[in-house]
């Protein structure tokens, strides 16, 4: 149940454009909400489609989004991308460290003993079925970021 | 059938969680089958103090609302085999659940475990109302100041009324050394004023604060006082006669002697 986070590391730090390119048009279509505030325990944002957080998400808070879920700061609390079954969602953030980190119908948590500090952005998708946390890399030609 | 215990104090802070995790882990490392219920809808803890915490699914309310079955919600703990936790919900609110969905849970559940113990959340309001719905008996903390006593006694007169006699009795956070100053109410004092039965006195320790903090009830950890006094509870509830432990702090030379291994 627990995710692998070292592995998809080294994977990506060593091959480079080995894993699927990601398509950065996927990221953001029309159907988006944009939270400017920080989520604290108890409060939930459910959306049917993308999910923009301008903050943190606290342990104890939840986001459940049928599309996928980028937090532009610290995601601790649970986080659930593509709820309505799809498998391509992602979900990104600042500093990944989610309580329960769910995509479609996988539902995943941080190994018990392991405390990473990440401190660079990181992206969960699946791949190859399981749920995989990659450094997240917009690119090498093209450092022009999600939202352009 | 098991038995529904019910932990409660009315004042916050007293140590309702940390009680209710303790004797749940005791229990079940005795080797009943025990589940943990946190009627705490809305500020939920329990999950936390139990290391629990990730791996919530489903909830109580989930149960209650009938969006899962009763055995999707129950989580297994990862030290302790007989061990279940059923979790509140974080983004709802007491009122979510009533009191006779708490009966009929308290019910369900009974019937395969040996212990199921409630944690309270604090107030006498409807969380309250809906924690005692289901319970055979009632557990009151308190710790040695006149506020937490006076909820205590409140507490104890709504049990009362709500036909759950004989409430037990758990002093927490006691210091020794300041009821001998006469600055702390002493456990006499305190028994005094609430009259019902004592089933433990639990020293003020720092390892409480060291064990939540990490997720591991101080009950499983051998050497501290608080996790003897926890223990000694949880023989009691088992039917054992445990004297209560002498809150005599140990001396340099009973120190000493446990250093060079002569207990």
């Amino acid at each position: 149940m627990a995710y692998s986070r070292g592995n998809s590391h080294s994977d990506i730090l060593s091959g480079f454009g080995q894993g699927l390119p990601l398509d950065q048009e996927d990221l953001v279509d029309e159907n988006t909400i944009l939270v400017q505030r920080t989520l604290r325990s108890g409060q939930s944002i459910r959306y049917n489609g993308n999910v923009v957080v301008l903050g943190d998400v606290n342990p104890g808070a939840e986001i459940s989004a049928a599309g996928n879920v980028i937090v532009m700061g610290a995601l601790r609390g649970v986080v659930h991308a593509g709820a309505g079954g799809d498998e391509k969602a992602v979900v990104l953030a600042f500093k990944l460290q989610p309580t329960q980190l769910r995509i479609s119908n996988h539902i995943t948590r941080p190994p018990d003993n392991e405390t990473p500090d990440a401190d660079h952005p990181e992206m969960a998708r699946i791949r190859d079925g399981v749920v995989t946390i990659e450094v997240f890399q917009t690119g090498l030609n093209d450092r022009a970021g999600v939202g352009k | 059938m098991g038995e529904v215990f019910v932990i409660t104090s009315g004042k916050g802070g007293v140590g309702k969680t940390t009680t209710t995790a303790n004797i749940g882990t005791g229990l079940a490392s005795a080797g009943k089958k025990v589940v943990l219920v946190d009627a705490d809808i809305g500020l939920r803890n329990l999950d936390v103090v139990l290391g629990l915490e990730n791996r919530i699914v489903f909830d109580i309310v989930d149960v209650t609302s009938g969006n899962c079955r009763l055995r999707q919600a129950l989580i297994k703990d990862k030290r302790l085999e007989g061990l279940h936790l059923l979790p509140a919900a974080q983004t709802k609110d007491k009122t979510a659940v009533s009191p006779d969905q708490m009966r009929t849970l308290c019910t369900e559940l009974k019937k395969e475990f040996d212990y199921v113990v409630i944690d309270c959340p604090a107030g006498i309001e409807q969380g309250f109302r809906n924690a005692i719905a289901g319970a055979d008996k009632a557990i009151v903390v308190t710790t040695p100041e006149v506020s937490a006593v006076r909820d205590a006694d409140r507490i104890i007169g709504l049990l009362e009324a709500a036909e759950l006699r004989d409430p037990k009795l758990i002093i927490n956070r006691i210091r020794p050394k300041m009821v001998r100053q006469g600055d702390m109410m002493s456990i006499e004092d305190i028994i005094d004023i609430l009259a019902v039965d004592l089933i433990g006195v639990i020293p003020e320790d720092e390892m409480i604060v060291i064990t939540t903090n990490r997720g591991e009830p101080v009950v499983l950890d051998q050497h501290s006082r608080s996790g003897q006094a926890y223990r000694n509870i949880n023989r009691r509830i088992l039917g054992e006669e445990v004297p209560m432990m002498s809150m005599e702090e140990d001396g340099f030379f009973k120190k000493l002697r446990k250093i060079i291994g002569l207990n």
